[in-house]
């Protein structure tokens, strides 16, 4: 015989096995979750609660990239499985656009991916240009897509000057648009020196810069 | 001393290099330190005096700088970076230029990050106006069974790494003793970090951490092969870049099962030849205190401060004593900041770290390759004001 788990001992489940980006244990619990009748809304919450807390132990250094990297695995797995949930609406979750990219001649697209997978996983809808993105591509993207954000990423001295391009001309043809910007080589003197509207420190960050953003702050 | 050790002595000097410290016995090495730190309040010390007296944590007569001027010395010379990249004597002369007409007390040919990746065969892409990198749309590492099939390479045939062996050898002779010149490799974590992509890499190390070990393995038995190359090359110090030594990098669990025993491997092969071993790290939040157990190195460079120290004070207190310290000017300052900002913070770190001796100012990576050269400039002009 079977014992069903309850919904408050499956959301704790899954946050824990997103913790420990299992993913052996969170294909069974989402057979579990299924069982005991939890909503889309229900899952995505524990997926997110377990993601948040590797967030902010990423922030205080009490987990590491890769172990970030692998729950986010984990959760993009998992709401990619949420629409045979019921209450399932894609729509009303992914309500402001991101457009994001690696800026030309720069290959390095670590940061861009884990930012895009925290952009996901929290709810935006994500344009992904990928790496090595040239201006016209970028100003494109932002003006097709209605982008209410543009997230440019840089991780060489050398290719991050390539940004004061774009953002001048996201400004002209979308002014709109929120500019954000993150890198190695950048910091905030610098992302305001080039007419960004924010700056992510890190990959971890940048949700809070987001919503600062957002909320006109 | 050895015999051997003599004898390297006495070759050295009779070719007219700087021999590696390690070579002189300790006694005559901190009594020659002491001796130059008392004399430095009379007069000024050479570069060779001031970098021993500073590597011995004895007080110089100002402290010693270190603009790492490389792929920002092709503009002096007006190479292409392909150019300064594969070709040594292009690359020695864009140094040589950096270290004339900037200053510093050493020289440093870090050309790029991609050089034993490229010999190992991974596809390389080499921009007019930018630094070498892998192709990663074409990884030599394509999935988690390629670290198995990861073969050792011809270490003679790797054409990217004796060309760097050439600039070396160049740079050894044309710098004399003008200044210190160190050799450069990457560790075996960055070189296969190069060949499968951070994205992947990270993931494998949690994921299949003995897949990872067999090409960790391959990859160390050649790097130590290198290094030891570099050092017979008369270079007096070889800089190991562990990149992955640090919060952007693996946990400090991880890379001390990873990369620390490899990492530690390669330090000892330099020190043996009697070269001066330094670490150097470019991410936030460095283990200093793993890379110090794996490496005992003499200097480490840094870009921030280590996990484990929340400012500089603590910094010099924790870690003064053990290592000399080696930095760390923000990037983004020397890119878009004034020589005057750019001096000014020169000015706070010397005033926090350079007491007592043990600290080299320099940018906490390479000088930017496109960055303004007077801010390089600032930085050593910052070093014989304030030091």
């Amino acid at each position: 015989m079977t014992v069903e788990k309850g919904n408050e001992t499956v959301v704790h489940d899954l946050a824990e096995a997103v913790r420990a980006h299992d993913e052996r244990a969170l294909h069974a619990l989402f057979d579990d979750a299924s069982t005991s009748g939890m909503t889309a809304p229900e899952v995505r919450r524990a997926l997110i609660g377990g993601l948040e807390e590797v967030r902010q132990n990423l922030m205080s250094n009490d987990a590491s990239i890769p172990d970030f990297l692998l729950s986010l695995d984990r959760v993009t797995e998992g709401l990619g499985r949420l629409s045979r949930f019921p209450g399932y609406d894609r729509s009303s979750v992914e309500d402001t656009t991101v457009v994001i990219g690696v800026v030309e001649g720069d290959p390095h697209d670590l940061g861009k991916n884990v930012i895009a997978g925290i952009y996901g996983a929290y709810g935006y809808r994500v344009v992904d240009l990928g790496r090595e993105v040239s201006r016209e591509t970028f100003v494109k993207a932002v003006v097709q897509e209605g982008a209410e954000v543009l997230a440019l990423s840089a991780m060489m001295s050398t290719t991050m000057v390539v940004m004061r391009d774009v953002i001048g001309e996201v400004r002209i043809k979308s002014p709109g648009t929120l500019v954000i910007v993150g890198g190695a080589p950048l910091n905030d003197v610098l992302a305001q020196a080039y007419g960004a509207d924010g700056y992510a420190e890190s990959a971890i960050t940048v949700l809070e810069e987001t919503e600062r953003l957002m909320a006109g702050s | 001393m050895s015999e051997g050790s003599a004898g390297l002595l006495l070759k050295a000097f009779l070719k007219g290099r700087v021999p590696p410290p390690g070579l002189i016995p300790e006694g005559l090495l901190y009594g020659f330190a002491g001796i130059s730190s008392a004399r430095s309040h009379l007069s000024g010390l050479t570069n060779i005096e001031r970098l021993i007296t500073t590597f011995c944590h004895r007080e110089p007569d100002h402290v010693p700088c270190f603009p790492m001027i490389s792929g920002a010395g092709r503009r002096l010379t007006g190479v292409s970076y392909p150019e300064f990249s594969q070709k040594p004597e292009a690359a020695a002369e864009a140094l040589l230029a950096g270290f004339d007409l900037i200053g510093g007390e050493a020289v440093v040919p870090m050309l790029d990050l991609s050089i034993e990746a490229a010999d190992w065969g991974q596809t390389m892409v080499y921009p007019e106006h930018s630094t070498p990198h892998p192709d990663y749309a074409d990884p030599l590492i394509k999935d988690v069974d390629g670290y198995e099939r990861l073969k050792r390479i011809d270490f003679k045939k790797a054409n990217r790494m004796q060309a760097m062996l050439e600039t070396c050898r160049i740079l050894v002779r044309e710098v004399g003793w003008k200044g210190l010149v160190s050799g450069f490799a990457f560790g075996p974590l960055g070189v296969l970090n190069m060949m499968r992509g951070a994205n992947h890499l990270f993931r494998d190390c949690v994921n299949y951490p003995a897949k990872v070990l067999k090409a960790i393995e391959a990859i160390t038995e050649v790097a130590i092969e290198y290094v030891e190359a570099q050092c017979d090359t008369g270079v007096q110090a070889v800089a190991l870049d562990t990149l992955f030594a640090s919060w952007n990098g693996l946990s400090k669990e991880l890379w001390e099962k990873i990369e620390g025993p490899f990492a530690r491997e390669l330090a000892n092969a330099v020190r043996r030849r009697g070269c001066v071993v330094v670490v150097h790290n470019c991410g936030d939040g460095v283990y200093f205190d793993s890379q110090i157990r794996f490496m005992e190195p003499e200097v480490i460079t840094f870009a921030a401060l280590p996990d484990d120290c929340r400012d500089r004070k603590e910094l010099k207190q924790k870690y003064g004593d053990q290592v000399v310290l080696m930095g760390y000017v923000d990037t983004p300052l020397l890119s878009y900041g004034t020589p005057y900002d750019v001096m000014e913070e020169c000015r706070r770190q010397i005033e926090d770290l350079a007491d007592g001796g043990g600290f080299i100012l320099a940018p906490g990576c390479e000088f930017p390759p496109n960055g303004p050269l007077e801010n390089a400039l600032a930085v050593v002009k910052a070093a014989e004001m304030y030091g």
